[in-house]
């Protein structure tokens, strides 16, 4: 919503009131201000009237004119093709310094002597209103020839474009702004008089009828118009410049600067759109259309009430008949038929959504008082009208209640006070208690709560004292908390690893989801409005956007990629799980004197170790995964104790050179699957520990996992852990690889002597032996 | 005697004292022989003799000792220099990652409520119409979902539009008194320079009975909270207008980066918003069965916070795990 200062002050007293102090206001009774524009025409730019204009003698589109700048007369050569004798005009003098930056010298054009520049509204800082130069008229106020242009109220204005809420529908005009800002100063709206003579007029029911085919809640109030001369004032043109909005017609200018100034909803007709063929008579019918919108009928449609008017009933000549209609539908009929059924809607659907000034005979006064005034029109006496029958709505609270809500006791006059100047009558108020009538143009206030706010905005929040409230104590650690602090710590862990955390949209491609063999969700809950093709479904995993992030991060030049995001997948019945995800790409770390700046590259032991740094300790097994992103021989399903919680792999070469990648390691995570409990700490025993390795020669198709089971089920109770250091493969070992494996024996009873510790590595050698065949190397 | 006190002062190495160390005190060593003399001295010569050869042998042993621990310190002195390093090409460069900005700002956040004594409370991103709209005063035809683009699936569930949902669904299992937030992610159908289809919130409610959690109660913790998150700041309230809070108010702090004399950031206003807020509004009660009660709601951009706490200028890199700006943070 835009307003300009001279604007509001033609419904508003502002003398005294500077317009950071008007800003300051705006803001603090709810009405955010999103731009504030000055408007200031730089000195030596003064009023001026062409006395005199002739073609020049050596360039067609020029003119000669003699230019009254009140204290001389000078010379000035003018290009515009609107510029004629006995125009007012604005006139920049020899010296001005225009907005952009040009400075007015005397020149020669074309042999001429020319002192100064007639002016448009463009080259002196305003939207251009019309083709060439400004045509200055009275509605500009009072101004001697000569006296500088910026002095002026209407060139000198401040522009202030207001951020509305949508439930402040009366606020969408000039006087309803004016109406809060009348509550917020305590100051009241000026009396706008109309002149409303109906003498000698010809009734408007010679001419018109209006009928209707159900009660549909609606109000309409129309007048007639014998339409001669319009002629647009220049503050008008100016102002509609100002909003932002043009119309075709200068009727429907009218309409619109009416609108915007009371709120009104205001349309022209073609009279003749409504007459029957030879017939005078012009007959409007009210009734529904097919989806049960309001409508102005003749044989066919004219408008739909609040909505959209038909091009063919506009008036499109300048001379004849015109009826206006001031109509007003409640919001919540409208907003709700076209959360219904959406149709096609227009400018005026804004506002009537938004609720529109329903006090119809402002609007429509105003609008022909304007027309009266600035053409030789003849208005018809009188009106055609329909009124549904509505009754304000009475709000009850107490000062209690105020308080309360408030935090702070607020003064019982200055509530009247806020609540009159707002236009709500107070009237049947007693005691402590206020009855509210709420007048009908607020139909966003319903109860209590609503008047409270009208309250806390005009006394203002900053007034209202803060206060620390007063809770009982209570254990606020519970299940969210706890989630909440344990992916924190995994977050922190992984940090501290080297990784960097990212954070991708839960949206992705299904394409890409569907070649890789992921999850996408099921057709029937699948997204109806995606934003762009390339986020159409719910990710199922997180490695895709880890992928894709990399690959974004070796674009720009990385060779070591590092990242993790902990977040949201969903599979294909749409339910939410928590997944973390690792993923390592190229060098183990960045080039530095400690590795000659040839780091190695990432390798599948070094990211199984950064992983344990991350989630602690855990088993890998032998794993092939459903989709197609894993190296068929370097895929890991992730144990912690018996249960898999996640898969480790290296990525498809394929893969990798699909995303740009160098070698690329990953693992995704269950992440409620993670231990999060305290940790129980065994008993350490208080003797040496015995260390031993031993070789041995196994196929290299076997896996270690079979190994390891044999050594699980035949170790003795000293055995306390055992891993592998060393695999080593050549020639002389044929199919086979020695493996080194390190054994760790400790007893709780005595330091274990010699015998001791070879017994139990007698027996599991001697089970290697006879379960797997393996022996020493 | 006293060529073999210059001796052990002239040594210039640990290896020469040994030497010298030999020549003296030797089984064929000067002293040994000096001794040796004593066997044809007479009884009182050899009385002096043995008191003297006594005297340099313990002067010349502690000389030695001496002379051995400058030597020592002289040569550790020079190993050690033969080490030096240039520390400087030692850059200090952390291998670490780092946490997300955006997360970390929610880490902040959560800290300062759940010090205030809040729990925190988590729900669906998926949600349905009526804890994402209609029970938070939202009707259907109501204008102010236009605020919210939303994602829609063909199921009519939706992406929740805020967190206020976990807010319904927790009164809605909960008993009153509540003192809550609700932190996460949220979705709305905007992107551009300053929107991405996703950013998180971080929402706050607290209930109580009727009658005593009024507007003076928001205005303190938030104005205790915005210091805390940007320091020394003036908070302002504007009145606004959200449907499920009433009476309501934006929040606005003094612009952090230009101290409020206006700047490109604030739009040369001097302020920045940064939170919405309000009393809870009734017909929110209504919804979840909630009577006699009062309370307060607010709600905040997270990705706000973190732009303007570590001025980063686009939101949208935010969201493409991207080290150069990632880095920054480790």
């Amino acid at each position: 919503m835009i307003v300009t200062r001279s604007w509001l002050n033609e419904w508003i007293d502002l003398k005294g009131i500077t317009t950071d102090n008007l800003v300051k206001t705006l803001n603090s009774i709810g009405l955010e201000v999103d731009r504030v524009h000055h408007y200031k025409v730089p000195e030596k730019i003064v009023f001026g009237r062409v006395l005199e204009c002739e073609k020049h003698p050596d360039a067609d589109k020029l003119n000669i004119c003699k230019v009254d700048i009140g204290s001389s007369t000078r010379q000035i050569v003018c290009g515009a093709s609107n510029v004629r004798a006995g125009l007012n005009v604005v006139v920049a003098t020899i010296g001005a310094e225009m907005p952009n930056g040009l400075i007015i010298k005397p020149v020669v054009l074309r042999g001429i002597d020319s002192e100064g520049m007639i002016c448009s509204a463009g080259e002196i800082g305003f939207e251009n209103i019309q083709d060439g130069i400004m045509e200055l008229d009275e509605s500009i106020g009072g101004y001697t020839l000569g006296q500088e242009v910026s002095e002026n109220n209407i060139f000198g204005d401040d522009l202030i474009e207001i951020e509305l809420t949508a439930n402040r529908g009366d606020c969408l005009s000039i006087r309803g702004i004016a109406r809060d800002l009348s509550a917020a100063y305590d100051r009241p709206l000026k009396e706008v008089t109309f002149n409303e003579n109906e003498d000698r007029r010809i009734g408007i029911g010679r001419i018109l009828s209006l009928s209707h085919e159900k009660d549909l809640n609606i109000n309409l109030r129309y007048k007639a118009v014998d339409l001669k001369n319009l002629i647009i004032p220049f503050v008008i043109k100016l102002r509609l410049s100002q909003i932002e909005e043009k119309r075709d017609t200068d009727i429907e200018s009218i309409m619109l600067y009416a609108t915007h100034s009371s709120g009104v909803i205001l349309k022209a007709y073609n009279y003749g759109f409504f007459c029957a063929k030879n017939d005078t008579m012009a007959k409007i019918v009210l009734s529904e259309d097919k989806h049960g919108y309001a409508c102005i009928m003749s044989k066919e449609k004219a408008s739909t009430i609040g909505i959209i008017q038909e091009d063919a009933s506009k008036v499109t000549y300048v001379e004849g008949t015109v009826l206006i209609e001031a109509s007003y539908i409640p919001p919540d009929i409208i907003s709700k038929k076209m959360a219904i059924s959406k149709i096609p809607s227009g400018p005026l659907y804004y506002r009537t959504s938004r609720g529109s000034e329903p006090e119809l005979n402002l609007g429509l006064s105003f609008c022909l008082d304007l027309i009266e005034s600035n053409s030789n029109s003849a208005i018809f006496g009188g009106n055609i009208e329909l009124c549904d029958s509505y009754e304000n709505k009475i709000v009850s609270v107490s000062k209690q209640e105020i308080d309360e809500i408030i935090g702070a006791s607020i003064d019982k006059v200055k509530i009247n006070k806020i609540l009159k100047n707002l236009g709500f009558n107070t009237a049947k108020s007693h005691a402590d208690h206020f009855v509210i009538s709420v007048p009908r143009f607020r139909h966003d206030i319903i109860n209590k709560q609503d008047i409270i706010e009208e309250i806390v905005r005009l006394v203002g929040i900053d007034n209202i004292p803060s206060k620390p409230f007063m809770f009982k104590e209570e254990n606020k650690l519970k299940d969210d908390y706890f989630e909440y602090k344990k992916r924190r710590t995994y977050r922190h862990r992984a940090a501290q690893s080297g990784f960097f955390e990212s954070v991708h949209f839960v949206f992705d491609e299904k394409k890409v989801l569907q070649k890789y063999g992921f999850d996408t969700l099921n057709e029937e809950l699948e997204l109806l409005n995606p934003i762009v093709n390339t986020l159409d479904t719910l990710r199922s995993t997180l490695m895709t956007g880890l992928l894709k992030a990399a690959s974004g991060n070796v674009n720009n030049g990385y060779s070591s990629v590092k990242l993790f995001e902990v977040g949201s997948v969903f599979n294909a019945s749409r339910e939410e799980s928590l997944k973390m995800a690792m993923l390592f790409c190229g060098n183990k770390e960045s080039e530095s004197l400690s590795n000659s700046g040839k780091p190695q590259k990432i390798d599948f032991a070094f990211f199984t170790q950064k992983i344990a740094d991350i989630i602690g300790e855990f088993e890998l097994r032998t794993h092939t995964t459903k989709h197609s992103l894993s190296h068929p021989f370097q895929c890991a399903e992730i144990l912690i104790g018996d249960e898999a919680v996640g898969e480790l792999f290296r990525v498809h070469p394929s893969v990798q050179d699909s995303y740009n990648l160098d070698i690329t390691i990953m693992c995704e995570i269950d992440f409620t699957k993670l231990p999060d409990s305290l940790k129980v700490a065994k008993n350490v025993s208080k003797y040496q520990a015995s260390f031993r390795d031993l070789s041995i020669v196994m196929p290299q198709e076997m896996s270690y996992d079979r190994v390891k089971g044999v050594i699980e089920k035949n170790a003795s109770n000293e055995l306390i852990h055992f891993y592998p250091v060393d695999r080593y493969a050549d020639e002389s070992l044929g199919e086979n690889v020695s493996l080194s494996i390190r054994f760790m024996l400790q007893s709780d009873e005595k330091t274990l002597q010699e015998e001791d510790i070879t017994s139990s590595m007698d027996a599991i050698l001697n089970a290697l032996k006879n379960e797997l065949g393996i022996t020493l190397r | 005697m006293k060529e073999w006190y210059d001796a052990i002062q002239n040594a210039q190495s640990v290896e020469k004292l040994e030497e010298i160390r030999v020549s003296v005190f030797g089984k064929k060593g000067v002293l040994a022989l000096e001794f040796a003399k004593m066997k044809t001295a007479t009884d009182e010569e050899k009385a002096q003799i043995a008191k003297d050869l006594n005297t340099h042998k313990s002067a010349l042993t502690n000389e030695l000792m001496q002379r051995k621990i400058t030597l020592q310190t002289l040569e550790l002195q020079e190993a050690m220099r033969a080490s030096a390093i240039d520390v400087s090409l030692f850059s200090s460069k952390s291998q670490s990652g780092a946490l997300h900005p955006v997360m970390e700002t929610m880490d902040k956040i959560i800290e300062y409520f759940t010090a205030m004594n809040f729990d925190i409370k988590t729900g669906p991103m998926v949600e349905n119409d009526f804890y994402n709209f209609e029970a938070l005063n939202l009707p259907k035809y109501h204008p102010a979902r236009d605020m919210q683009d939303t994602f829609y699936f063909k199921d009519e569930m939706l992406l929740r539009t805020h967190t206020s949902p976990v807010q319904i669904r927790t009164m809605m299992s909960t008993k009153p008194p509540i003192r809550m937030i609700a932190p996460g992610a949220v979705f709305r159908r905007d992107y551009d320079i300053t929107h991405t289809p996703m950013f998180h919130q971080v929402e706050g409610l607290l209930v109580d009975e009727e009658g005593i959690v009024s507007f003076a109660n928001l205005k303190f913790i938030l104005e205790n909270f915005l210091k805390y998150m940007f320091g020394d700041v003036e908070v302002r309230f504007r009145p606004s207008f959200f449907p499920f809070t009433e009476p309501s108010a934006e929040v606005d702090i003094s612009c952090i980066f230009c101290k409020g004399c206006g700047c490109r950031v604030c739009s040369k206003t001097g302020w920045l918003e940064v939170l919405g807020c309000g009393i809870v509004d009734p017909n929110v009660f209504k919804a979840v069965g909630y009577k006699n009660v009062s309370g307060y709601a607010f709600g905040l951009g997270v990705e706000r916070f973190a732009m303007l706490i570590h001025q980063i200028g686009d939101l949208r890199s935010l969201f493409e795990g991207d080290i150069k700006l990632l880095e920054q943070f480790q």
